[in-house]
């Protein structure tokens, strides 16, 4: 699915990522984890294309192609999708717009009709339900004045909509209480078909609670220092990155 | 608690004395001989002369503008006298101990030590009484560094070929009325020339004075930055307390070239005139600065005093990377008109620029900020951020912002934002309560609220600033 | 004869009830100085193809028909060229609501209208004085005390090729009375038309108000809406502006009592070389009152607007709240966006603010999109849009909004998005 060589990027001049190595086969869960300024949410960026991350050195391999080479868009439409950490608002477009705009992208891409309005909609609506948001977020701006979690949820229903082959999650856990985590899980879980694939990036084990990941890696100063499965991360709830070597300053603002 | 603001507001000024020094001073009236007369005082060369009279035939062509937010009767421009100078300047001070004592006296009032082992560390002066400039301080010190600083008439005699070329290269002569005027009849000012790569070894520091009654003051600045030069400059002015209206008509020009930075401060303090508005000073100034690649202009003015103002220190952001920046704190009260801005040409790409502008109105007295963003259509990803904030004191005062916004470019960005807002009874009343008396809350309100820009002035100038703005809002409040 | 003069030999000529109006606006235009650039409120626009104009009227092969908008059941009065097309004596209205020419209205509705007519419009408005020396037909609409017309009144200007027409109306809301009024202005191909309209809103009255000028980019026209507010009114208007070869539109609010309200949305949306020139004024004369301004342009291609927004607070008006909020976006290397919000205050108890930016789309909403998979241009065209649809999601009349929308979507493609 993804295999990661080496990679090395920057930001405004900042190396953040420093050799990374990452592979990633069909179905597989993998979470990320590490203290703040390891480069976990730059990863997402990079992978997804986001302008002003520089990509100094490395290969990514998504699916047989060259990812580096593509166009934001172009990464999207062969089924790479990022979950935002903040998603933005976009007062004035709305939701429903939006949404049917990106599936039909998706669905020329691939070579199918595109959906009408009223099918489009019966979809739509069936995904509003799962992810618990009120029909009349289709009608609202894009994230306009939608909370936090509302605001994750509203990512995950796009994720279940454009049904992508890689889904990077970014601390899609960050700010939720119990019930919406779950929301979030849930929605996650129901995409889990043995041939998609997930990277997790969390700051806690509370959300690998709930989707469990086949592997977590700890990410440090841009680059994996440490893989295991899913005990790796119940290691890091409890004694911070210190085992490590690690600053454990993380755990304490925590 | 309107009444306690309005007597904190009733201050005297401390710089309004009058000196009785001996001058040599220009019968009232303006014609191509006055500017000869000028000239010849100043043994200047031929090419001066005929430089000054183009200037003046220019200006008789133009007309006097109307467009500022200021209401102020027809200057008549045959009732002033162009020229004055203390008679002991005749034969010029070779140094301190030969300038008049009594005039040396005067700057000791304003609290401008001339003594270079009185003065502040590391600032030298320059000083202009009326139409001349009466002593430059530190000059050897700067000559050390190659800094070129000294009296613009000076510079015309001994650095002919730089006045030459940047004289009038950016505010040219026909530029507006009164920098056209300025251009006729200046008498003196001062003159800067940074090297390349010099950085300035101490702050520039230019003192104005309008001493004699009907004269106007025409004083000229240049100040050029070679590559990758510094320099921080500090102006301030005063004049006595007099019933007439006295014209001030400045020009100051700015060249920053390549990777150059200057920093322009001043602090403004002309007699405003009395609380019927008679008298003051007329202050029509016309300030700007050029920058080249990479270079960088920062204007920052506390404007307290004059009657009117009609003054927009400007940039000009010509090189790719530039940066233009213009700080204003601008204080009015009693019957003063303020119509103080700035002007951002962004020619270059990437050019940035910020302006912060604070506005205090009190009294019967209105303060405008009037300013100009242009987006070139060659200034690619240029930026200007602006905030002008205004603060009204008493419901009799005017608060007024015209931004003018001009974009050419796509991709430049221009944000601006304005805000009013006034010091509150409740405000003065929570002040009150917690033990403060009305007129330390009124000044804590203000200069809270003026902060952005004080951080920017050079730390004498910061506290200069600071207890002006206090003397200003000070008055029999309890 | 300069285009100025043939207008004051033309006024001089019309002989009607309202010759002192149009004595005095004549007078007015005889001691104009024609504007130039350097006239402060024209210095962004160029008044030169006024004079180059040359008019040929061509005749329609069929009399221009209005059509209605779907499910707005709106009461349609409308101008052609000037001329008053409806018959407002056979309308059958709902009770509360007169409507007359004032050309043929009783002496009663003119004296009623003789107090306000010329009188709300200020008189600084250069084409205003032309449109009151030249306007034939005046509509008076003329709406009782304690009125709620529920039936949007819908008035349809319309100049065809070659024409020169000029539209007045004037419209009297009274005390808790209730309307909405949709202007809709259209000039067809080379056409030169002024449209002024005057608003009249008693204590506690309610007006829902859209202006749509909606020209082609050869016409030429200059209008004006001017709301005169008492005690305890609300405005809630909505402006539509096309922009054409030369277009300038002037707006009043006047806050002539306390506790008025006044809400103002207006978008441009300008192509080729289409020009506007948009000017609003608010006046706050009185304590209490509220403004709230957003408007929004969108400049493409080698179009060019004027946008100069003031707010001005009278002596003594405290506790006003008033915002003016203007921003652009400028699609194209060759266009031109000119803004200008001012503040003129006078009264130290008041909230005021105003903003103004022209900018691009920010790269992070443009980012979000993609990383949906829509297409970079795709991605410009729906958020350059939603810049605007916001305010068309804000009009309370979403019938309207439905009808308009996409006519603004079509006009949007055409414009050139980079």
């Amino acid at each position: 699915m993804l295999t990661i060589k080496n990679l090395h990027a920057c930001v405004e001049q900042k190396n953040i990522l420093n050799g990374l190595n990452l592979n990633i086969k069909p179905g597989e869960v993998h979470a990320i984890m590490g203290p703040n300024g390891a480069g976990k949410s730059t990863l997402g960026y990079v992978l997804s294309g986001r302008e002003g991350y520089e990509v100094l050195d490395g290969q990514v391999d998504f699916q047989g192609h060259n990812l580096l080479e593509m166009t934001i868009e172009e990464r999207a439409r062969k089924g790479l999708f990022l979950a935002f950490q903040y998603p933005i608002e976009i007062p004035g477009v709305s939701n429903m717009e939006f949404m049917k705009e990106s599936v039909n992208a998706m669905r020329q891409h691939r070579g199918e009709e595109r959906l009408t309005a009223a099918e489009f909609l019966k979809k739509a609506k069936e995904i509003c339900k799962q992810v618990q948001l009120p029909l009349d977020f289709l009608k609202r701006g894009v994230n306009e004045g939608f909370s936090g979690g509302e605001k994750k949820r509203n990512e995950i229903m796009q994720m279940i909509l454009l049904e992508p082959s890689l889904c990077i999650l970014d601390e899609s856990d960050s700010g939720l209480d119990v019930d919406a985590l779950q929301i979030v899980a849930n929605g996650v879980n129901s995409q889990r078909d043995g041939k998609r694939s997930f990277i997790v990036i969390t700051h806690y084990q509370r959300l690998l609670d709930y989707i469990e990941p086949d592997f977590v890696h700890i990410l440090a100063n841009g680059k994996v220092v440490k893989t295991g499965d899913a005990s790796l991360a119940k290691q890091v709830e409890k004694e911070g990155y210190a085992f490590l070597g690690l600053d454990n300053s993380e755990e304490v603002t925590a | 608690m309107t009444t306690q603001i309005d007597q904190a507001l009733s201050r005297t000024y401390d710089a309004g004395f009058i000196s009785d020094i001996e001058s040599e001073t220009f019968a009232v009236g303006l014609n191509e001989d006055v500017i000869r007369r000028i000239s010849a005082m100043k043994n200047e060369p031929e090419w001066m002369i005929e430089w000054r009279l183009r200037a003046y035939r220019n200006w008789l062509t133009m007309e006097e503008p109307e467009w500022a937010h200021v209401q102020y009767p027809k200057i008549d421009f045959q009732a002033i006298s162009y020229y004055s100078a203390p008679k002991s300047m005749k034969d010029k001070p070779k140094s301190l101990d030969e300038v008049d004592p009594e005039l040396l006296r005067v700057y000791e009032k304003l609290g401008i030590p001339l003594y270079e082992q009185e003065m502040l560390a590391g600032v030298a002066v320059d000083v202009v009484f009326d139409s001349v400039s009466v002593v430059t301080t530190f000059r050897e010190k700067l000559k050390e560094a190659g800094v070129i600083f000294c009296p613009i008439s000076e510079a015309i005699q001994t650095y002919p070929e730089l006045v030459k070329k940047y004289l009038g290269s950016v505010v040219p002569r026909s530029d507006n009325y009164f920098a056209a005027l300025n251009s006729a009849v200046f008498t003196d000012g001062s003159f800067v020339y940074i090297p390349k790569g010099v950085r300035c070894p101490m702050e520039l520091s230019t003192y104005f004075r309008i001493n004699e009654q009907n004269t106007g003051q025409f004083e000229r600045t240049l100040i050029i930055a070679d590559e990758g030069s510094f320099v921080s400059y500090l102006e301030g002015c005063t004049a006595p307390q007099r019933d007439e209206n006295q014209l001030h008509a400045a020009v100051v020009e700015l060249v920053a070239m390549d990777d150059a930075q200057i920093k322009y401060s001043t602090v403004q303090n002309w007699y405003p005139g009395d609380e019927n508005g008679k008298g003051g000073i007329y202050n029509f100034v016309t300030k700007r600065g050029i920058c080249h690649t990479n270079a960088k202009v920062s204007w920052t003015q506390v404007e307290t005093g004059s009657a009117i103002t009609w003054k927009y220190p400007s940039c000009v952001l010509k090189g790719d990377n530039s940066i233009g920046e213009f700080y204003s704190v601008a204080l009015t009260r009693g019957r003063q008109q303020a119509d103080t801005g700035t002007k951002m040409i962004h020619l270059g790409k990437n050019t940035k620029s910020t302006i912060i502008s604070k506005g205090i109105s009190a009294g019967h007295s209105n303060n405008t900020y009037r300013g100009l963003v242009h987006m070139g259509s060659k200034a690619d990803g240029a930026r200007n951020f602006t905030q002008c904030d205004s603060l009204l004191i008493g419901d009799l005062c005017g608060a007024h912002t015209f931004p003018y916004i001009e974009s050419r470019n796509p991709t430049a960005k221009v944000e601006h934002e304005a805000t009013t807002s006034k010091v509150g009874d409740d405000q003065l009343f929570l002040c009150q309560q917690r033990g403060l008396d009305a007129e330390k809350a009124v000044s804590m309100i203000v200069n809270g609220f003026c902060k952005e820009v004080f951080k920017e002035l050079p730390m004498e100038f910061a506290v200069e600033a600071g207890k002006l703005l206090e003397i200003s809002l000070e008055g029999s409040v309890g | 004869m300069t285009w100025l003069q043939q207008v004051i030999h033309r006024g001089q000529a019309m002989n009607d009830w309202l010759s002192p109006v149009r004595s005095q606006a004549l007078e007015a235009l005889r001691n104009t100085t024609w504007p130039t650039r350097r006239t402060e409120s024209w210095k962004y626009t160029s008044l030169a193809a006024l004079e180059q104009l040359k008019l040929t009227a061509t005749e329609p092969a069929t009399q221009p028909s209005i059509d209605a908008i779907a499910g707005l059941n709106s009461l349609d009065l409308v101008f052609i060229n000037g001329e008053l097309q409806t018959d407002v004596n056979s309308l059958s209205l709902p009770a509360g609501l007169h409507i007359n020419n004032l050309q043929s209205a009783s002496a009663v509705q003119r004296v009623i209208a003789t107090s306000m007519f010329a009188q709300i419009k200020p008189k600084r408005h250069l084409f205003g004085l032309v449109n009151d020396a030249l306007a034939n037909d005046v509509l008076f609409i003329d709406i009782d005390n304690g009125s709620h017309i529920v039936q949007p009144i819908r008035i349809v200007s319309l100049s065809t090729d070659g024409h020169e027409s000029h539209h007045r109306v004037l419209v009297r809301i009274g005390n808790e009375a209730k309307a909405s009024i949709i202007e809709q202005t259209q000039g067809e191909h080379t056409s030169l038309s002024t449209g002024f309209t005057e608003f009249d809103l008693g204590q506690q009255a309610y007006l829902e108000h859209y202006r749509l000028a909606m020209h082609t980019h050869q016409a030429i026209y200059f209008g004006g809406c001017h709301f005169c507010l008492h005690h305890n009114a609300e405005l809630n208007s909505t402006f539509i502006g096309y922009g054409s070869q030369l277009s300038r539109t002037d707006i009043d609010i006047i806050h002539n009592g306390e506790h008025a309200k006044a809400k103002l949305n207006a978008v441009y949306l300008l192509g080729e070389s289409e020009h506007i020139n948009l000017h609003s004024t608010i006046e706050h004369a009185k304590p209490h009152g509220t403004t709230e301004e957003n408007v929004r342009g969108i400049v493409g291609d080698k179009a060019s607007a004027v946008f100069n927004g003031r707010i001005h607070i009278h002596r003594g008006a405290q506790k006003t709240q008033a915002a003016l909020n203007n921003r652009n976006l400028l699609l194209s290397r060759r266009g031109q966006i000119n803004t200008k919000p001012e503040l003129e205050i006078y009264a130290d108890d008041v909230q005021c603010a105003h903003g103004a930016t022209v900018a691009e789309i920010t790269d992070e909403a443009l980012y979000y999109l993609r990383s949906r998979g829509i297409s970079r241009s795709q991605a410009l065209v729906m958020l350059n849009f939603g810049f605007i649809q916001e305010l068309i999601n804000q009009m309370p009349n979403q019938q309207l909004a439905k009808w308009l929308e996409p006519q603004l979507r079509a006009r949007f493609k055409e414009m050139e998005v980079r």
